[in-house]
């Protein structure tokens, strides 16, 4: 019989060892050790489940529930020892439990199989991870709303084509990101409730006998549900490469806010300028203050895409059931979580801390932008706006031939390019006047932004009282 | 003043041309022109809502209306002739309409802008989009349910790592797979929930309302910028095709595999084979193959995609064009890949006696460590027990049901005659009958569960 193989959870008919080599390669417990705690709550579960079906006593049982709490305090404490032919978390902690009470430990895996008991960890730990991102992204869009509806008096210029467009409220643009964050938090829930899914007592491929209760186990473990068919509960991993889409998607969210705050931040822009927290400096030019917070969250966003195309590749035309392609994960999981952990949440500091240049931003409107109300003034006065935009374009070009601001053409330079051109064109210079006629839901007066503050304070509550959610697109 | 630039929508201010590499890197029209149904339901729509605000007399508006419904029939009818300097669908339509009823033609882009019409004419063609996918994924989810219905009884070999592992029903196998596409299309019907919102910004707010209840929309966005400048809905499309495909990839690497001469599980109908123009023998399975294949580039798509709008700066900015082409590719492969697979399902013929010859009794190594677990023994013990029953039946090269009591009772006493009753494939799936399972009850219950839940998608 095999030396090393016969501690194996596998070895039985195994003869020749394995290479060294292989051994390493193969083996996850470096990282899957992460899971300790989701493996021994989900090995709790069935062993109670077991003692339901009467192939343990409840001696027995007491005696693993109990072995599995030192352990559990074993890791707790940084005290467990990984020993060499411990592969995985799952070897690992049923070695130990045989170290402890002995014998009744063998009894542990009747009918389960490493292929179910490992989705079940994963999905324990996910949900618990999902739980905490859940937290840091309505922390964040708490942060955004509360900062919007203080500086709500603050405009300055709207860009498209990151070219200056119309004139907007600063907490326009806050909000803009905090909606799409909302929309990450409402994804999160949805991956959640397909996450929350029992899969043990799916044994290997074909299922579990011996009754064992699965339904049990949905509760002791908390799950809203148990897996429909043993074969794609073991070998599907949707739950996984959902949660790295979500979290590469989310990560574009933060990549493009901490564009435009790299932006704002340069010495042209001069809109904000970070807290010291979040910036570092050079080691060669004493002037200069990087956003380095803001450009590795831009910069994460492509590690976790290739983490979620990375994995996607590996799923990709695999057979039937368990594979051990599927190992691959575990690490993706773990960094797309800790990746988003820490950018959701330096996000929050950076939002929460920044501080804004009023003056300046308000001195970036410039009457160019206020362009197209010179083309409503005249829709106003009955011309269709194609034409109109070509006359308020023909302005523009004629002010920037006479090197003068579109508001210095003269009534006289004016009504040369059009006679309905009057003295009160004069009205149209008006930045306030501008930004409050967009009063439509989702504009930019004073009036919208403050129902988008008010509709994302409700949704905020919503979601931290665990009420049923409204969507956050549905405007009460 | 410009020539070609004053034709544009936005030539005004603009005096010098553009460069004609420039014109056509930039033009969207060769492919945009595919939404030009979405784009004049919008266009319509909005000049209802500009009549309303009393921005277009009601004469002006049913001289619009009555325009855009020529235009329409010119493109159903493959009739509408693109010109030079129709840059994208928005130009295209707004030109024609022009030249069809003048000058009220210049009122219909009051208040609007493209960076919202474009994206709301793509939600539009988006969710229709979705209703066809949806309805392709449901056939094919009733066609494996039906086929798992009457094949219920033919056991064979289930495979884990490829190799084999324990006696399953094929039908269990079907499901394993109907189950994953019954779970795509639930991830649709999120999409289309965030798909199906008006990303219009008006200046006033009657239009808004009007124009939301004529395009039938779910909801409204709540902020413009966002709503101008975000293309998650159709990430998430490609996304999800993405997942989808995959889980297609992995059917057809199980019927790839069951159709070799090999395995000789299964064999495909002609009309999804192809030949070989060397080889006589051969019939290769191109349909899978080529659903396999395409799982590539649609995550291609994605992350493209996904790269794209990684670190844009706020609002509209024109990297957002690269959306179209990647939802239209994303949507006819997987409309054709759905398609084609129900067509396998439907149609492949399964060989009951190979498949089941198949079933060999190392198979039941598992049984045979559970009826020593019967026995009282840990199963850590027993799996290490039945692991050297496995390792004899090699040694001495006889199929491992061929070990005698007398074998078996050197291993452990505990073997004993009634261990003949282990090697029997039926008793050994009807021992899986707890949920989830491959016992004919099991397998009964999903699918039952699978035409419950098709009905709900279906009304």
């Amino acid at each position: 019989m095999a030396n090393s193989e016969g501690n194996k959870l596998w070895g039985g008919r195994f003869v020749g060892n394995t290479d060294p080599i292989m051994e390493k390669f193969n083996a996850s417990i470096a990282y899957d050790q992460r899971m300790w705690d989701a493996d021994i709550r989900g090995s709790k579960a069935y062993v109670k489940a077991l003692e339901k079906a009467e192939l343990v006593t409840t001696e027995e049982m007491n005696s693993i529930l109990h072995g599995m709490e030192q352990i559990s305090e074993e890791w707790a404490k940084g005290a467990f020892v990984v020993k060499p032919g411990d592969e995985d978390i799952h070897t690992a902690n049923e070695r130990r439990l045989k170290e402890l009470i002995g014998e009744p430990a063998g009894k542990l895996h009747t009918g389960r199989s490493r292929n179910d008991q490992v989705v079940t960890d994963m999905r324990i730990w996910l949900c618990d991870a999902i739980a905490t991102l859940k937290e840091d992204a309505l922390q964040l869009v708490a942060t955004m709303v509360e900062r919007a509806s203080v500086e709500i008096d603050v405009l300055f210029p709207g860009y498209t084509h990151m070219q200056r467009a119309q004139p907007i409220r600063w907490s326009h643009w806050i909000l803009s990101h905090a909606v799409a964050v909302s929309r990450d938090v409402e994804r999160l829930q949805e991956i959640r409730s397909r996450t929350n899914v029992l899969p043990l007592g799916s044994g290997a491929i074909a299922g579990t006998p011996f009754n064992i209760d699965r339904e049990l186990l949905r509760k002791e473990l908390e799950f809203d549900g148990i897996s429909i068919n043993s074969m794609d509960a073991t070998g599907e991993r949707d739950f996984v490469a959902e949660f790295l889409f979500w979290a590469s998607l989310c990560l574009t969210h933060l990549s493009k806010m901490a564009e435009d705050l790299l932006l704002y931040s340069t010495k042209e822009f001069s809109f904000i300028a970070l807290a010291d927290a979040y910036s570092t400096g050079s080691s060669l030019m004493p002037q200069k203050k990087n956003a380095d917070s803001l450009e590795l969250i831009r910069s994460k966003a492509g590690r976790v895409l290739g983490r979620c195309a990375g994995f996607m590749m590996t799923i990709k035309g695999l057979p039937s059931s368990y594979n051990k392609d599927l190992q691959e994960d575990k690490e993706a999981m773990f960094d797309c979580f800790d990746t988003l952990h820490g950018a959701l949440r330096v996000t929050t500091g950076v939002m929460s801390t920044l501080k804004i240049n009023r003056p300046v931003m308000e001195a970036a409107l410039s009457p160019d932008m206020l362009a197209t109300d010179l083309a409503y003034y005249l829709v106003r006065k009955g011309l269709p706006f194609r034409e109109a935009h070509g006359l308020s374009g023909r302005a523009v070009f004629q002010a920037e031939s006479k090197n003068v601001p579109l508001n210095q053409l003269t009534v006289e330079d004016l009504a040369a390019i059009s006679p309905l051109f009057d003295r009160d064109v004069a009205a149209v210079w008006d930045y306030s006047s501008s930004v409050e006629q967009y009063s439509a839901p989702g504009g930019t007066a004073r009036s919208s932004v403050t129902a988008q503050v008010q509709h994302l304070r409700r949704w905020l509550q919503d979601h931290t009282q665990f009420r049923p959610h409204r969507s956050i697109l549905s405007l009460s």
